[in-house]
Order: C-alpha cells, then sequence, then structure tokens
C-alpha cells in the first residue's frame, strides 16, 4: 500500500479509501474531544477516573517491589555503618529532646494568647493517607498518581502533604487513585510566606522540579538563600504553616526555589480537608489546570 | 530482512502467530501502557513510548495497522497517561496521515530519511504537547521542549529495532 493505488482490486481500492476517510474523521474527533477538554474539563472526570483505577494499582505494586529491592541496598549499608550511626543518632535525640520541650512550652503560650484573642482554632482533617506511586514523566506538566481514591474520601481539589512538605492537590480522582498537580506544575500557584521574615510571596512551578517565588510587594529582592517558605493559608485552598520550599538561587526579581517535599523520595502522604471548606467549590469550577 | 533470508535458519512450518496483525496496535498500546512503571520524575524528559513506537510501525510498513487505528490509540494513549483527551487522538491521526503524504512524495527511502521524518514529527508532537498545556494554564518557556525531544529523537532507533524484531517474530521469520 505504499503507492497510491493497491493494483487492480476494487475492494482494496475502497478499503483504502475508507480506511484514509476514517482518519480524517478521527482526526477531526480528536480535536473536538481536545476542544471539549479546554472547555470544561469536568466532562471527563469520569473517564479519566477509570482510567486511573485501571493502571495505578499495577504501579503502586511494582512501586513496593522497587522499595523492597532498594531497602536491602540501604538497610545493608545502615547495618555496615551502625556503630557510627547509633552515636551520632543519640546526640541527634538528646538535642531533639530539648527542641520538644521548648517547642511544648511555645505551642502552650500560643493556646494560652490564642485564647485571650478568642481566635477560632480550626482543626485539621486528614481524609486519606497514601503514597505517591509513579508520575508523568512524558510531558511539560507535573503530576503524580497517588494510592487513595473517591472510596477513600479524596475529593477534586483537596491539598496533599507529607512530613517534610506541600505536595500539591488532587485534579482527577478514581475510586482507588488520584492524580495530582504537584507545587512544581506551571499551572500550580500557592500564596506563600517566607518563614524568616513573615513577607507575603506568591510560589508557581517551573515544570522542571522547581518553584519561582515572586514577592507581593514591589521592592528590593527580599530573599536569601536557603530561605523557607510556607504556606500561608490566603486562598483557603491550602493550610498556613505547610513548608513548600528552599531557595536555591535568586534572580532578578524573586527566587528559584526547589520542594522540601520530594515526592520520589515522600515515603507517605496525606489528604487534607481544604482549609476553608468553601474553597474547594471555588477550586473545583475553574479548569483543574487553569486559573 | 536480506541478511535474514541469506542464514542458514530454514524456515518451513513455520508462519505468523496466531492473530499476527494485531501485534503492531497492541504492541503500540503495551508501550502506551509503561507509564505504569512506577518512575517519579521531576522533569518529564522521558519519551512518549507509545507514539514512538506508532512512527516506528508506521515507518517500518504501511500496512500493519490501518490508518484509521491511530485514533483509538490515541484515546488509550490519553488515558493511560492522563494527557488532555483528545491531544494523542488528533495528533497521532495527524502523524499518520502526514506519513501517508510522505509515502506518495518521496522517491526513496532509508534510515537517515525515516529517521528525519520521525524527528520532524516527534518536534510536531512535543510542540502541540507544548501549546496545549499552555491552553491548560502551564505557559513553560518553548525551549524546554528542547531535552526531551531531543531523547526521543535518540530513542526512536531503539523504538525502531524493537519494531523490526517484533515484526520478523509476529511473520515467523
Amino acid at each position: 500500500m505504499a503507492t497510491a493505488r493497491p493494483g487492480w482490486s476494487r475492494k482494496a481500492q475502497y478499503g483504502l479509501f475508507f480506511s484514509f476517510l476514517a482518519a480524517i474523521a478521527g482526526l477531526l474527533m480528536g480535536l473536538v474531544l481536545l476542544a471539549v477538554s479546554f472547555v470544561s474539563p469536568k466532562s471527563y472526570a469520569a473517564v479519566r477516573g477509570a482510567a486511573l483505577d485501571a493502571t495505578a494499582p499495577v504501579t503502586g505494586g511494582l512501586r513496593q517491589v522497587t522499595d523492597t529491592v532498594a531497602g536491602l541496598f540501604s538497610g545493608a549499608g545502615n547495618y555496615w555503618d551502625a556503630a557510627h550511626q547509633n552515636a551520632q543518632l543519640r546526640r541527634e535525640r538528646t538535642l531533639m529532646i530539648q527542641r520538644i520541650i521548648e517547642a511544648r512550652a511555645i505551642s502552650q503560650e500560643n493556646r494560652e494568647l490564642k485564647a485571650a484573642l478568642q481566635l477560632r482554632e480550626r482543626s485539621r482533617a486528614t481524609v486519606a493517607s497514601g503514597r505517591v506511586v509513579g508520575s508523568s514523566f512524558s510531558s511539560p506538566r507535573r503530576f503524580a498518581i497517588f494510592s487513595a481514591g473517591t472510596s477513600d474520601g479524596v475529593r477534586i481539589g483537596m491539598p496533599v502533604r507529607s512530613p517534610s512538605g506541600l505536595i500539591g492537590r488532587v485534579m482527577d480522582a478514581g475510586s482507588l487513585a488520584s492524580r495530582v498537580l504537584l507545587v512544581s506544575d506551571r499551572a500550580s500557584i500557592v500564596p506563600a510566606r517566607i518563614l524568616r521574615s513573615g513577607q507575603p510571596v506568591i510560589s508557581q512551578g517551573r515544570g522542571d522540579g522547581t518553584v519561582d517565588l515572586r514577592p507581593l510587594e514591589v521592592g528590593r529582592n527580599p530573599f536569601h538563600r536557603g530561605d523557607i517558605v510556607i504556606t500561608s493559608g490566603t486562598g483557603g485552598l491550602y493550610p498556613p504553616l505547610v513548608p513548600i520550599a528552599r531557595v536555591i538561587r535568586l534572580d532578578d526579581d524573586g527566587a528559584i526555589a526547589r520542594p522540601l517535599a520530594d515526592p520520589s523520595s515522600a515515603s507517605f502522604a496525606v489528604v487534607e480537608q481544604p482549609y476553608e471548606p468553601a474553597a474547594i467549590t471555588d477550586q473545583a469550577a475553574p479548569s483543574p489546570g487553569g486559573e | 530482512m536480506v541478511r535474514a533470508a541469506l542464514a542458514q535458519k530454514r524456515y518451513i512450518d513455520q508462519g505468523p502467530v496466531p492473530g499476527a496483525q494485531y501485534w503492531p496496535a497492541f504492541s503500540v498500546m503495551l508501550a502506551s501502557l509503561l507509564v505504569v512503571l512506577p518512575i517519579v520524575s521531576m522533569n518529564g524528559w522521558f519519551p512518549n513510548f507509545g507514539f514512538l513506537m506508532l512512527l516506528a510501525w508506521r515507518l517500518l510498513r504501511s500496512d500493519a495497522f490501518p490508518t484509521w487505528w491511530a485514533a483509538p490509540l490515541g484515546l488509550f494513549n490519553d488515558l493511560a497517561l492522563g494527557s488532555p483527551i483528545g491531544l494523542s487522538v488528533a495528533v497521532w491521526t495527524a502523524a499518520i496521515l502526514a506519513l501517508d503524504i510522505a509515502d506518495r512524495r518521496t522517491q526513496w527511502r532509508g534510515y537517515w530519511l525515516e529517521w528525519i521524518l520521525a524527528g520532524v514529527l516527534l518536534l510536531g508532537q512535543e510542540a502541540a504537547e507544548w501549546r496545549v498545556a499552555q491552553i491548560m494554564g502551564a505557559s513553560v518557556p518553548f525551549l524546554t521542549i528542547l531535552s526531551p525531544l531531543l531523547i526521543s529523537i535518540l530513542a526512536f532507533p531503539v523504538a525502531a529495532w524493537i519494531v523490526a524484531r517484533i515484526d520478523r517474530w509476529r511473520l515467523g521469520r
């Protein structure tokens, strides 16, 4: 069929022609589907969730295998260095205990001050916990596959965090797994502030595993190398005081930072209720990638 | 193929494997499903395996699958990868149609020409993906597609080799 005419057979000629027409129809259908993706992304929520349910359990199983193999090696390494590590951990532990006592005192003081000011304490409700098992490794977008879905209570728009920091928010939910828009995705914008000075900034992903930080107020560059940026709670989606990223490089009016929670090594993560429950309805309305 | 014919092996009683005509499409779907590998990458530089396989099959032979099969295969790829539904449907069908036209225009074919054709189509695919991401609110600089494009182009000969092996196996050569 490399030539235009597949010989004198009418059947073969018609077959080729109809295949060509079907391909044109397929192309047009693809464009229509894509247009619907842009205009109302929510219309595909069910089918995308079902596709996630079909593939994510396999990813989770494979992830367990790779973790076990990696664990064998790192475990052997730990035995090799046990005595030295033991001494070091003891030293760190005594230091930690001192810090924890200080922190307890501070949090008690904080509670008393809040009670004096009659501030409303919001409870941090954990919806589900799971693990990051896979990611979108062949596209400019940064998504991760998370091993908990609507059967665990996960809904589209909920924030996801790990012990070390913010991971992102849920953008597709199947019943067994969900897809998380990572902090480092270009469409992921997080209201934040600098931990050192409390100055409000905006964090936006760069698509390559780092985030872009911009101060809200124009002026001289407020960042220093090594600064930690935490969520501010503005907007009501992400809970405040969750670490996001550490500054690695300054540029002319902002900084480039690396997220503290590395999804590839985070052992587990939790999905939380949106900080303000009203935020999820606002968040679910526009496109999952857009603003 | 010529070397295979010159080899000493006898081909009596050997024929195509059952379902030989479906193996090309099936292998493209398998390549799309490589996305279930538990790789957590911070920069999406891995090639689009399904598209590489599709191009390699179509460049190896024009009757690997009917032209219109690119649309359902693309839909499957979209669902597996979680990309905007319709992106691969449109891009894959357009790529196959472009290769149909290239079949009529080119007078001769060789490794280099096929590699160049694949490179141009891979560039088109990456650019379409970039443009769609931009419309969806994630506008990264255009030059960021260079590294994944380069990796894809370098991965194409590997895909072509795998496809040639599958082709010989399915036809019982």
